[in-house]
């Protein structure tokens, strides 16, 4: 066979025919002719200078692929088995070595992909505890996971998915503390879906979702490495996408949602005090545009009699009936809020002046729509964004209630919510009821639901997780 | 399908349904026919099934087999069979007067003007969903509906007594013994749980005890219920059979409504959730003696029968629900002691294997 680099550079670039992928050739001191193959912009130069060029100045004519193998010194370097994984290698970032004359080359790792430094997330902010979020590279994310949990029980599973993109997908677990069989099982699921591209974790959630269609997620999702151990040490499994900033972890039960990491960082009453507030505020926000609708068109008394009167002096001359009314200020709200998220910035800051202060004001004032439907509609909105995790569904729920309730009444609106639970208590999250600790109900997992006990009480990992080690806090010498 | 419910579940059936089911036209009815003394057939028909309720616990403890197992195992599986389709159709029975009082409710208390019947079929969509499912589901969905209902229950008790007058409950023995007695003897297929317990047996896993909170669970539901209806009676007095619902009337002289407006109302649509789920009950018990006998291949066409014959009633009985409510006060007593007094008892005579 004829090893000469030429062709075997002739043979990279065959498959790989795209322009960013470059061949840097070189020489040593003593003329042994060198290769390197990457893909631009995903590897650091530097490195290749450092770690491969520079040591291999030295190189003698006469040393074989081993021999140069040790004048390298990067401290990820592989043995090259075909063209097929070389190929693959340098998409995912490594440079491929070729030597001339020699069958053997060798993958280095020097990949850099673009990306941004660890930050505080956008959501899960906490004003106290650890900032540190996840970003879109996957090793920096599992880097900031093995920072946090030290031990040798921690096992990582990686694999890939997407037949285009290769997306690299990280399972984290605790051993012995994890459910056994569950990595698997997961790991079996996202492997069993073929599809071009994972752009995001969210994919990943549809991949292992037993209902995908299901308006209720099955999974909780952690923008911070502090949240995300913690779940893992439960019993849970964590997944980390390459190129998402949020990892998901399962099982996932609904009381998660209500939970924030602040809660553990602050005295117990004043956590259940905030735990009982976001319920309230979630059902205040759901319910609130439905109760008023039916409080107009079909029960009267619902309305405090002072009230009622103030109210009525608003709506008096409104064009619209109520539940049209309600919809119309809340098409506003959901147009108002999804234009101001892809807005540029400063467009943005010119929107909402626009939007809530003239569009708002001038509406109320031309008697469009009543001061009251524009207070319901602000105060549901507020209300909602205490949960952020849970208002995909929320928003969701609202505008079904408030369907019912300008259809049926208020015996629709009590019909959802009885529908809704008997919906919610049958379904689970690999084996976790969703609605558990509450129903089944688990009282030694209520110390952590909507009140919150102090951390000596909260000495078993959650029961619903079926965990093997049960304990995890002991208090020795006591 | 899962089939497991748990003793804590039963009992908390026991506790919210049980009581949930009779807030809602009895007091009145119970007022009309036995004035001051209406809380007395309540404690003696809770105290009778409470016997019959632990006499079924107790089953329990003697063999893990459900109901439908001794019977096969007694006279084999047609007998069986038989036996669980005829109970099928005592649930469906039992369906009757709680879904129709449920309908009267919504319509008295839900809307400012008397709303078409139409408006409560979307119940039976909801009754048909929850009709599939499975007793984990039942049990499950007691566990949610437990708190909302003692809220609601004992914030009615107690907005009640903020406008109660006691004295309207003297004197005590005023009632002739006569009407209390046949209080009682109507109201006995209002207190026949002790047949659904009979169709929990087997699904799930008896400890030591387990029987005597499943009965005091009971007793507790029916002190509630009495307790409740005595305030409900010390409010209105002589007035208070025409007060047709309690739920939305026991409330309206506690002060702070004035102020506040109808906050009760809030508790009384809380309190329906855990009605619906009380209501639909005997829907379930209905689909699960059938699965039993026939197989579980058709759930969704025995929950649909149910409620297809219970939509039918509903239309035929409307307007006519005084004349259904003596009807079954009249007679509905005969099957209700064939299925949850008899059978329950007779159940001690099946052959069983010690667990």
């Amino acid at each position: 066979m004829n090893y000469a680099l030429k062709e075997r550079i002739a043979e990279v670039k065959g498959q790989l025919t795209s322009q960013d992928i470059l061949v840097f050739e070189f020489d040593s001191l003593a003329g042994k002719k060198f290769a390197c193959i990457y893909a631009d912009g995903i590897v650091d130069k530097n490195l290749i200078g450092e770690l491969i060029a520079k040591p291999l100045r030295a190189a003698r004519e006469e040393d074989g692929a081993q021999e140069i193998k040790k004048l390298l010194a990067a401290p990820e370097v592989e043995d090259g088995k075909d063209i097929k994984g070389c190929i693959k290698s340098i998409s995912d970032g490594n440079a491929a070595l070729f030597i001339d004359g020699e069958e053997d080359f060798f993958i280095v790792g020097v990949k850099n992909p673009p990306g941004r430094a660890v930050a505080e997330p956008p959501t899960q902010i906490a004003v106290k505890g650890p900032r540190e979020g996840f970003t879109e590279d996957i090793k920096v994310n599992l880097g900031l996971v093995r920072k946090r949990i030290k031990t040798k029980n921690l096992q990582i599973k990686t694999t890939t998915v997407g037949k285009q993109s290769e997306t690299a997908v990280a399972i984290c677990y605790i051993e012995g503390v994890c459910r056994k069989g569950l990595p698997e099982k997961i790991e079996k699921q996202i492997k069993s879906k073929e599809i071009d591209i994972v752009p995001d974790s969210s994919y990943i959630s549809g991949f292992i979702a037993r209902r995908p269609r299901s308006l209720f997620k099955r999974n909780a999702t952690a923008e911070k490495p502090d949240i995300f151990c913690a779940k893992l040490c439960e019993g849970r499994v964590g997944i980390i996408s390459d190129g998402s900033p949020i990892a998901i972890t399962v099982p996932y039960t609904l009381t998660e949602d209500f939970q924030t990491a602040e809660d553990y960082y602050t005295v117990s009453y004043r956590a259940t005090i905030l735990r009982v507030l976001r319920l309230t505020a979630v059902l205040i926000g759901i319910l609130l545009p439905a109760i008023y609708v039916c409080a107009q068109l079909f029960k009267i008394q619902l309305i405090p009699a002072k009230l009622l009167f103030k109210i009525a002096s608003s709506v008096a001359g409104i064009p619209l009936s109520p539940s049209v009314e309600i919809f119309f200020a809340l098409f506003v709200l959901e147009v108002l809020n999804e234009a101001s998220i892809r807005m540029p910035k400063y467009v943005g800051l010119a929107l909402s002046v626009v939007g809530a202060l003239v569009l708002g004001d001038t509406a109320v004032k031309a008697g469009i729509i009543s001061t009251p439907a524009v207070i319901i509609i602000a105060f549901s909105a507020i209300c909602l964004y205490t949960v952020p995790d849970f208002v995909e569904t929320s928003t969701t729920l609202r505008l079904v209630f408030l369907i019912l309730a300008g259809s049926i009444g208020t015996f629709g609106v009590v019909l959802a919510a009885a529908f809704t639970m008997c919906y919610l208590v049958t379904e689970q999250s690999y084996g976790a009821p969703l609605l558990s600790p509450y129903a089944p109900l688990v009282a030694k997992d209520m110390r952590d639901a909507l009140y919150k006990s102090n951390m000596g009480a909260l000495n078993t990992r959650p029961k619903v997780m079926k965990t093997k080690n049960k304990v995890r806090l002991k208090e020795n010498g006591r | 399908m899962d089939d497991k419910i748990s003793v804590r579940q039963i009992c908390f059936i026991l506790f919210a349904y049980n009581a949930a089911n009779k807030m809602l036209l009895y007091p009145s009815f119970a007022a009309n026919a036995a004035g001051n003394a209406l809380a007395f057939p309540v404690l003696f028909d809770v105290l009778l099934q409470a016997v019959i309720i632990w006499s079924v616990a107790f089953l329990s403890s003697r063999t893990d087999k459900s109901f439908f197992g001794l019977m096969e195992d007694t006279f084999g599986t047609v007998a069986a069979k038989i036996v669980y389709a005829l109970f099928a159709l005592y649930f469906l029975l039992s369906a009757i007067i709680p879904i129709n009082e449920q309908q009267l409710l919504v319509h008295d208390s839900f809307y400012d003007t008397l709303p078409s019947l139409w408006i409560f079929l979307p119940f039976f969509i909801f009754a048909v969903y929850a009709g599939v499912k499975s007793l984990t589901n039942v049990g499950r969905c007691a566990d949610l509906c437990l708190p909302i209902f003692i809220f609601c229950a004992f914030g009615f008790i107690a907005m009640g007594a903020a406008g109660a007058n006691f004295n309207n409950l003297l004197p005590v023995l005023k009632q002739p013994f006569s009407k209390v007695a046949g209080l009682s003897l109507g109201s006995l297929y209002r207190f026949s749980e002790s047949a659904l317990l009979l169709i929990f047996m087997g699904h799930y896993k008896y400890k030591k005890g387990d029987a005597a909170k499943m009965t005091l669970s009971y007793i507790a539901g029916g002190l509630t219920v009495a307790a409740f209806m005595t305030i409900f009676y010390c409010v209105y007095g002589s007035l208070t059979p025409t007060r047709s619902f309690a739920l939305s009337n026991i409330s309206v002289f506690f002060p702070t409504i004035s102020y506040v407006g109808r906050i009760d109302l809030f508790l009384l649509y809380a309190f329906d959730i855990v009605a619906l789920f009380a209501a639909v009950l005997n829907v379930q018990a209905f689909v699960h003696c059938l699965c039993k006998a026939f197989g579980k291949n058709f759930r969704i066409i025995y929950s649909l029968a149910a409620n297809v014959s219970l939509i039918a009633i509903m239309f035929a009985v409307n307007n006519n629900f005084i004349a259904l409510q003596q009807a079954a006060a009249k007679w509905f007593w005969i099957p209700a002691a064939v299925f949850a007094y008899l059978i329950p008892l007779l159940a001690w005579v099946l052959r069983r294997k010690p667990r």
